[in-house]
């Protein structure tokens, strides 16, 4: 009895968490479905329903692949090479060398700016003509003046996404870091007894030693990786033409440089949709990994 | 030893605690009593006069001087002419002020004077007096100062919305001393020797035209200046007849414009790799003398005439579309303006301010007059900078047409910026391409 209600006083302490919840969380976020059929500019309060019409649209311009294609483009390839780069960090600071401590502080340093001082820097210095590259590149002998990686569509992309790598190698490492000094030494030893090269021992004890590091970085890059936002907010506006658009920097410009509320949201509802799919299928897949080990 | 830490920071903490609220204490009671001794100051010489504090909120930059009109000066000095007004200035980047403004609006938080631009767009006074959120401000005893086109501007459904800080004139600012250099004596009078004056230029090795691409919005510069010129002089209704859907933007008069504006481009005219260049970037290698031309407005004046590396005169002239024998027209249009939120509770203390702010003869015009960069409207009011004279004189013989996106959805202009930098980029973009992405995006949002 007198247990009993002691649980049923306890649902009382959930609620004000519960209602803020509700409240700012899980409110707006029915509200974007209910927007997404509709033609709301963000400002009128009157507006009508569409139906599908949104949704048909984003899909005839091509808004839908394009920003989808660019998103999947820029995770693939941040999580793939910021990874492998923080890795083989990693092991380089993992090394007995002189001053280890100041190369593991320098490779941390980018993550402590932020993403609005580290865009604005990288646009320095990818600009072209008196840009730091293209100085440097006149500088050694090379013609730069064709050098403009983010004034060019097919390059803009990768140019923003080497900047997020740069940004967030810090963090990886770190991580990557702490996995390997938890690496019991009497494993390399034994390794090593029984005659193992350096390679050998990396392939088949270090790295799936290092799987639940692999776990969080991987997990973390797709989630920033699916976000991606500031860089191309930043450093290109989304250009040239449409050449940096991904799904978060799109549903921001529809919203509140083009007043069209209603295709944000339909794009959000999308973007949630493809978001949700990915983060499924690769937690399970993690989770499987896991339990193998 | 762990006993007398913890003792330590137990009463360092419970110290920190008391004297924390201690201290809030004491600020309430300055707080409060301000507060009092503030009221009694102000009731003191107007009986039943209520202290009152406006909200303003404006878009732009803030003057690095601390000298600012909007947010030092203007307060100051309605302080000392009503003693029981407080105003309470906020600027924030254009961007942000359009993002932020129509969130407040729209929540019901709106400040009680705010920014909005001439007709339709993002922000326009059209738009948001549809939606009702600007006071009509017909009555308020200043409009006989005000020329007539900045008060039609901003008015909608005959009620006049809001103030124009003044007009704006596109142009291109030129290097004087490089246009010397490539033996150039003269501005030039139509494109054709307009694209004559370039070739000199780059044939003398200097960059042309310096563009800031990167920055969509900039594309906007050249091209409203050459529409200007192509689209509107034998049509100047082109975008009631647009809005009537008695006309289209795939005009073969829009795609003639934006084919010249790419001959800049196909001719190596503007400066190579543009797509790279910001505004800022492209604003500082004007003023460091390494390009001759940057399309811009009169907004970007102390920027364009800051000292850079190079030291030279610098002129400003209307783009030169027009065909020879044929008068150029100028870019020119009603700035933002400060409007009046229609569910304000200060009505009365905001008509007494507006009336003190705009009277000719108030001190607190002269000030805000001298700190104005936009080209005034209000009748007698000389041209401050005389750099403008030569558009203004173009302006003032009724040969301007206002900037093409005021009458188009905002997403009109953000639209076919994205197909101009496809098109400049050499992605197989066709300037019929472009009229018809702008076509189709104005007939999907415009709704009468």
């Amino acid at each position: 009895m007198n247990s009993s209600v002691m649980k049923r006083s306890m649902y009382l302490f959930v609620l004000p968490a519960l209602i803020f919840y509700l409240l700012f969380w899980i409110f707006p976020i029915l509200k974007i479905f209910q927007y997404s059929v509709s033609d709301y500019n963000g400002f009128v309060q009157k507006f009508n329903y569409i139906g599908m019409d949104n949704y048909i649209s984003l899909f005839k311009e091509g808004v839908l692949v394009n920003s989808i294609k660019n998103t999947l483009i820029y995770t693939a390839v941040f999580v793939l090479f910021g990874n492998i780069f923080s890795l083989c960090l990693a092991f380089i600071l993992n090394m007995n060398i002189a001053g280890k401590g100041v190369y593991r502080s320098v490779a941390y340093i980018p993550t402590l700016f932020s993403a609005i001082v580290v865009g604005f820097i990288w646009s320095y210095v990818y600009m072209p003509d008196s840009g730091l590259i293209s100085s440097v590149l006149k500088a050694i002998g090379i013609d730069g003046s064709d050098f403009n990686p983010l004034g060019v569509g097919t390059t803009a992309l990768y140019a923003i996404v080497f900047v997020e790598i740069w940004k967030n190698i810090g963090t990886n490492t770190i991580i990557f870091l702490a996995g390997l000094q938890t690496i019991p030494n009497e494993l390399i030893e034994a390794g090593k007894i029984d005659g193992c090269s350096s390679w050998k021992l990396t392939r088949y004890v270090r790295i799936p030693l290092l799987a639940a590091s692999i776990t969080i970085n991987v997990t973390l890059s797709v989630v920033n990786g699916l976000k991606a936002f500031d860089y191309p907010f930043i450093m290109t506006n989304g250009g040239p033409g449409t050449a940096t658009n991904t799904l978060i920097f799109k549903i921001f410009k529809y919203a509140y440089n083009e007043q069209l509320f209603g295709k944000a949201s339909a794009l959000g509802v999308v973007a949630f949709t493809i978001i949700i799919i990915i983060t499924g299928i690769l937690v399970m897949n993690l989770r499987k990994k896991e339990v193998s080990l | 030893m762990k006993r007398i830490l913890a003792v330590i920071i137990a009463l360092a903490l419970a110290l920190s605690l008391l004297s924390g609220c201690g201290g809030s204490q004491k600020n309430e009671d300055s707080i409060a009593t301000g507060g009092t001794n503030n009221q009694e100051d102000t009731q003191k010489p107007v009986e039943d006069v209520k202290p009152v504090t406006l909200t303003m909120l404006v878009s732009g930059n803030k003057s690095p001087d601390g000298k600012d009109i909007e947010l030092d000066i203007l307060p100051k000095m309605i302080k000392e002419k009503f003693s029981n007004i407080n105003l309470e200035a906020t600027k924030l980047p254009d961007e942000q002020y359009n993002t932020s403004i129509k969130t407040k609006l729209a929540a019901g938080e709106g400040p009680d004077i705010f920014l909005v631009w001439p007709k339709t767009g993002v922000c326009g006074a059209i738009d948001l007096s549809k939606a009702g959120y600007l006071m009509d401000i017909s009555g308020y005893n200043i409009w006989n100062n005000f020329a007539k086109g900045a008060v039609e501007d901003m008015s909608y459904d005959g009620k006049v919305r809001a103030v124009a800080k003044g007009l704006d004139l596109l142009g291109i600012y030129y290097n004087k001393a490089l246009f010397q250099k490539a033996g150039i004596t003269e501005e030039p009078k139509d494109w054709t020797s307009f694209l004559g004056v370039c070739q000199k230029l780059k044939d003398a090795g200097i960059t042309p035209i310096v563009t800031g691409d990167k920055d969509p919005w900039y594309l906007q510069f050249a091209l409203y200046q050459i529409a200007a010129n192509v689209v509107y002089p034998d049509d100047m209704d082109f975008d009631v007849k647009l809005q009537a859907g008695e006309e289209s933007l795939t005009n073969p008069k829009w795609v003639k414009a934006i084919e010249m504006f790419n001959e800049l481009y196909a001719k190596g005219y503007v400066v190579k790799n543009s797509l790279g260049i910001g505004s800022a970037q492209a604003c500082s290698m004007f003023i460091d003398g390494k390009a001759a031309m940057i399309f811009d407005g009169t907004w970007d004046y102390n920027t364009l005439m800051a000292k850079g590396e190079a030291e030279f005169e610098r002129g400003f002239m209307a783009t030169p579309a027009n065909e020879s024998g044929k008068a150029t027209y100028a870019s020119a249009s009603t700035a933002a303006g400060y409007a009046v939120n229609a569910s304000t509770k200060n009505a009365d203390a905001v008509k007494q301010v507006f009336e003190y702010w705009f009277d000719v003869n108030s001190s607190l015009f002269a000030a805000y007059r001298d700190a104005s960069s936009s080209i005034s409207v209000v009748k007698g009011v000389p041209l401050e900078n005389e750099l403008f004279k030569g558009v203004y004189d173009i302006y003032q013989n009724g040969k301007s047409v206002y900037f093409c996106n005021q009458m188009w959805p905002g997403a009109v202009a953000t639209d076919m910026e994205t197909k101009l930098q496809e098109m400049i980029g050499g992605q197989k973009t066709t300037p019929q391409d472009v009229t018809k992405a702008m076509d189709a995006k104005f007939k999907e949002l415009w709704k009468n």
